[in-house]
Formats: C-alpha cells, structure tokens, sequence
C-alpha cells in the first residue's frame, strides 16, 4: 500500500492527465484541423487500451471472471445495455460464489 | 492547416449560449442515466477500500478525475512504490478517447468564451457526449445540456464512491455480490458496444492477445500499454489501406 503522500501524487497525476485530456480535443481544433490518420489512430488506441486491460484482467482471473466478461459482452453485443450488460455479469458472479459456498 | 468541412453544418440563427435552463434540461434529459453510474460508484468505492485507499482518497479520485475508465485501472497500480510512469501513460491511453470527443464537440464548443469551454469540458464523459452531441446536432442552441448531464453524472459517481468506500466493510467480502467483476465486466461492455463498427475487431483482436501474451514478461501495466498501441497501429494500417 503506497504512502499518503504517494497516493495524492498519484490521483492528482491521474486527474491532471484526465482533464488535459478532455481539454485538449477542442483546444487542439482551435489551431489546427487534426488530420483523419491521427483521429484513427487515437480512436483505435482508446478501444485498444481497454480490450487490452480487460485481456489481462481476464488471464490473471479465473474462469469465474471470464465466464462473467463473455456474458457481459454478449449482452452488450445483443441488447446494446451496458447496464444490462454489467448486472448480468454480477449475477452469474455472485450465483458462482454462492454455488461454490454452499 | 487544411480547411475541411465542419463536422456539423453551422446552424441558422442565434448564438450558442449556456444557461442555467439548458443545464437544467441536461441534468433531466441525462438522470435516468447518471442513476444507474451510482451502483458503478459503489463498486469503485468497494473495491478502492479493498485496495487499501482511505475514504478521503477514494472520494477525492472520484471528485477529481470523474472517470470509471481511468480510475479503475488506477486501482491495479495501487502498490509501494507506485510505478508512476506506467501508471500516467495507462491512463493517457485510456483518456485518448477523450481528446476525439472534444475535437467532434469543438464547432460547437469553441464559440465559447474559455472559461465555459473549460467548465463544459472537464465534465466531459461518455454519456453526455453521446446524448449532447445528438442534441447539438438536432439544433440545440443552449450548450447547458452537455454541463448540466455532466454535472448529475459527475454528482452521482461521488454519491456512489461514497457509499462504496464507507459501506465496503458492511458489504464485506465484495465476491458475495459479484462487485468484484464489476470493473472487468465495465470495461468489456464498452468495448462490445465498439465491436459492432467492424473495424474494430482487428485493433481489439491484437491489443488482447499482445497484452496476455506479455504478461509474465515485462513489468506491470507494461502489457497493457504495449498490447494498446500494438492495437492502436493495427487499425490504422487497416485504416490506410
């Protein structure tokens, strides 16, 4: 566990770096017209970042997890509800560990 | 500089304002949204406890970075010493998609004064993106509705840390409830939303299998940067083709 002040450093790292972030789109198209190539780019990199955690998440759970995360997705994937999608992978996660308790 | 066109057509009559009717109209048009980000909150705040971050810490993350996508992430990098680099370019991966967000709101945005901009702006997230940006594009003239959207959101995110860093050790062990798979499950959910546009299998596909194929082999979070951008520049050599 990092110290207090360690801790602070880094929530404030990670907001300073987060409001940049939501800053910089419009600030950057005041100056310039960012080009097609490079708004693929980042759009990829977003989507990447996450399937990337999510992958790594996943192969450092078990199949409890991952049964959890293909459930989700597939409800995404069908009826467009992330909150359909995030409760239905809490379900199955509970029942598994109530299954597994009893 | 090229010129290109506007995303948006310029739209006929009035000036684009904000006030506090239109950000009323936006906390209204985005509540039954911003409830359902109270139990995600929770689950921030339960696992955050879990982790070992203090309700303060936990609440001031919230108030202050206002980001699901970024702040659990945060939590895997919660350990002495604090791997700060990996850590900042995790997170300035995660937030890319906000730098696309703010570029497709700026015809809009742009004709305010700073000060407005910057407010609207450090509220912005994926849902009231998504229905201000609708709007706006309809005709809506009053910029509030992107503000006041954030602003609820922003409000419940809090209410729900809060309850989950103060209530975490009621809730007990967070498995019970599956709040444990929450994140994960998150996460997956927003990419599955992104899979349908086709061109995004072939980035997703490569991001997961670089960073489970590096990960007992190169320190932590690295995986994950390196299966971003492997992904990153696998769409867009899809893209140039």
């Amino acid at each position: 566990m990092p110290g207090d002040l360690a801790a602070w450093a880094a929530i404030l790292l990670v907001a300073a770096i987060t409001l940049g972030s939501r800053l910089a789109g419009a600030f950057l198209m005041s100056r310039v017209r960012m080009s097609p190539a490079v708004e693929h780019f980042l759009d990829n990199l977003s989507i990447s970042v996450i399937a990337a955690l999510v992958a790594s998440l996943v192969a450092r759970g078990g199949l409890r997890e991952a049964v959890a995360v293909a459930l989700a997705s597939l409800v995404m994937l069908r009826w467009k509800s992330a909150v359909w999608a995030i409760t239905a992978g809490m379900v199955i996660a509970a029942a598994w560990s109530f299954a597994l308790k009893s | 500089m090229t010129q290109t066109p506007s995303p948006a057509p310029e739209p006929p009559g009035g000036r684009l304002v904000l006030s506090p009717a239109g950000t009323w109209r936006g906390v209204r048009t985005l509540l039954p949204v911003a409830i359902f980000v109270i139990p995600f909150g929770i689950a921030f705040g339960v696992a955050a406890s879990e982790r070992g971050l203090s309700v303060i810490q936990s609440l001031g993350m919230s108030a202050l970075v206002f980001s699901g996508a970024a702040q659990f992430p945060t939590l895997e990098f919660w350990q002495d010493p604090i791997a700060f680099a990996s850590l900042a370019l995790v997170v300035l991966a995660v937030n890319a998609r906000h730098v696309v967000m703010g570029a497709a709101l700026s015809p809009w945005i742009n004709t305010l004064p700073v000060r407005h901009r910057v407010l609207l702006l450090s509220l912005l997230s994926d849902p009231n993106f998504a229905s201000g940006q609708m709007a706006l594009r309809a005709g809506e003239r009053d910029l509030g509705v992107l503000l006041g959207g954030g602003l609820i959101l922003w409000v419940n995110w809090i209410a729900g840390t809060a309850i989950g860093a103060l209530a975490g050790r009621l809730i007990g062990a967070p498995a019970t409830f599956g709040l444990d798979v929450v994140m994960t499950c998150f996460l997956a959910a927003m990419v599955a939303g992104q899979i349908e546009r086709k061109t995004k299998i072939l980035p997703v596909m490569v991001a997961a299998l670089v960073a489970v194929v590096l990960l007992d082999h190169v320190p932590t979070g690295w995986n994950v940067i390196l299966g971003a951008l492997a992904g990153g520049i696998a769409g867009s050599v899809r893209h140039a083709r």
